[in-house]
């Protein structure tokens, strides 16, 4: 045998065990199979950038949940694609689409390959004009644009990095061990991170309160909301953490949306939780105050100031806060 | 010729440029602001059972009227700033051809219905649950509140994304009415469930 033919023969065995490779691995996959591979290829719409295979979101089980009904319905990997684009549009698959615009993704590399490998072609058999010539273009437009392109790929590289880290500073799970001593020294956005990041945490709830009431300081009482809300509806959170959270939603949701009787009755909530809490029923007597129902918070304030258990330090607030009401002032 | 070629190649690598910066700068842009597949297309169906557990109430037994669709939930302070107006909107059109229906979006019915008990509710509207989100799904919904508008024929027709007042509610179904297609409105922020 030539020496060609035994090559033939090699790159033929070659291509044959490739193949049955190929096959094994690809043949008949399961439906738990497809479940994860489609699962893979769809963006949680909730999440950042992250499939909903890996989500722990529920809206991401609500769809690997709708996608696994989808199989055992027989659906095809189309048809459940489809339906979710129809939905969400092209930006729910992970992977642009072999089509429209997001083809010249697909299509880039090999075009760059391809003029690679014609530059090269082109170079060897043209070496060049020498400086000077006519049809060479002048070492100064050569530079210029040596420059351009050099400038722009700098930029490019900076905000792509810059992008990068952004998204690893919002996401990051590296920061689970922020203590909550050191809260203080924390930005808002590092908290946020070390949250979501910390979501099962037993102790979350007292991160998320001091959060919480950061933005309610701040009159941010958007971002306030959801972390009260959280604090209330956590079965892990301690009864203070749930007082305070229900307190916090009380007061924002009567001074940012003038819902008093929500308000009141999220105070209420919370005096079922803890029977008599000052700090509760003060805040009761001033929302009533604010809400200019004078004779309500005088009655709340002064038993609150009867109580022979009240603290000094709570006492002079009372004391300021009645004699306010009492004077008919707005409150403060 | 040769210069030609070589011009080429300059062209080829400052389109590399640009195409890498298009694409750095696209990173961190809301994916939930895009323009939604679903105007111009028929609304997805849904049959789902009242809040209360009763129902279930179909989409289709609704054809032939202007629909609202709008998905809330308690945790979402931006439903709570709406639902006032949301209210008050289907007092107002609803005894003349528009059928206002809320879908509670990733929360139990029961803890809708108790906020809703202390928020109120307007008699013309429909409270909804949706089990397993499959409606949210079919609708594309990335965070609430989102307001779907669909007009008597059944075409998706408008959505607000974020806070609905009454003035875009009422904007919106004029135009509804004129035959418009309204498009998609950004009126502010949407919220995700706090443990998502």
């Amino acid at each position: 045998m030539s020496e060609r033919a035994r090559n033939l023969v090699y790159i033929a065995l070659i291509v044959a065990l490739a193949a049955t490779v190929a096959v094994l691995i690809a043949g008949n996959p399961t439906e738990e199979d497809r479940v994860a591979r489609l699962g893979g290829s769809i963006m949680c719409p909730v999440c950042q950038g992250e499939a909903i295979a890996d989500s722990p979101s529920d809206m991401a089980r609500d769809m690997m949940d709708l996608i696994e009904e989808r199989v055992a319905q027989g659906a095809t990997d189309r048809q459940i694609i489809d339906e979710l684009t129809a939905a969400y549009g092209q930006n729910i698959l992970l992977d642009p689409p072999v089509s429209g615009p997001t083809l010249v993704l697909w299509l880039a590399p090999a075009g760059a390959l391809l003029a690679g490998v014609g530059v090269i072609a082109w170079w060897r058999r043209h070496p060049g004009a020498p400086e000077g010539s006519p049809s060479a273009p002048s070492s100064r437009t050569r530079t210029a644009v040596g420059a351009l392109i050099l400038i722009g790929s700098l930029a490019a590289v900076l905000v792509a990095v810059t992008s990068y880290l952004q998204e690893r500073d919002d996401t990051t799970s590296g920061l689970a061990d922020v203590q909550v001593d050191d809260l203080d020294e924390v930005s808002n956005e590092t908290l946020e991170a070390v949250i979501a990041a910390n979501q099962e945490h037993p102790q979350i709830s007292g991160m998320r309160l001091a959060l919480a009431d950061r933005y309610r300081e701040e009159g941010d009482y958007r971002a306030a909301f959801p972390h009260y809300f959280a604090v209330v509806e956590s079965e892990t959170s301690a009864a203070p953490e749930k007082v305070a959270a229900l307190a916090g939603l009380a007061w924002i949701t009567w001074d940012g949306n003038g819902e008093l009787d929500t308000a009141l009755g999220l105070l209420d909530r919370a005096l079922e939780i803890q029977p008599g809490s000052v700090p509760v029923r003060f805040l009761e007597g001033r929302i009533l105050h604010c809400a200019g129902r004078s004779d309500q918070s005088e009655r709340v304030l002064e038993d609150l100031l009867a109580e022979p258990t009240l603290p000094s330090d709570w006492e002079d607030a009372v004391t300021s806060e009645l004699a306010a009401v009492e004077a008919r002032e707005a409150c403060a | 010729m040769k210069n030609g070629i070589r011009w080429v190649g300059y062209g080829l690598a400052l389109a590399a440029v640009a195409f890498s910066v298009m694409l750095a700068t696209r990173f961190g842009r809301d994916p939930g602001l895009v323009e939604s597949p679903l105007i111009g297309k028929p609304a997805p169906g849904f049959e789902l059972p009242t809040l209360d557990g009763g129902g279930p109430v179909s989409l289709a037994d609704l054809r032939g009227q202007i629909v609202v669709v709008n998905f809330f939930a308690s945790w979402c302070l931006e439903c709570r700033l709406e639902h006032a107006d949301l209210v008050a909107s289907s007092d107002n059109f609803g005894p003349s051809g528009v059928r206002f229906v809320q879908i509670n979006y990733q929360e139990r019915p029961q803890d809708s219905s108790a906020w809703l008990d202390e928020a109120g509710r307007s008699q013309h509207t429909l409270y909804l649950h949706d089990p397993g989100s499959r409606t949210a799904i079919a609708y594309g919904v990335f965070g609430i509140p989102e307001t779907f508008f669909i007009d008597p024929d059944g075409t998706v027709v408008g959505k607000i994304i974020g806070e609905a007042d009454a003035l875009t509610i009422g904007a919106t179904i004029d135009a509804i009415r004129h035959g418009e297609t309204p498009g998609q409105t950004v009126t502010g922020n949407t919220q995700q469930r706090p443990d998502s």
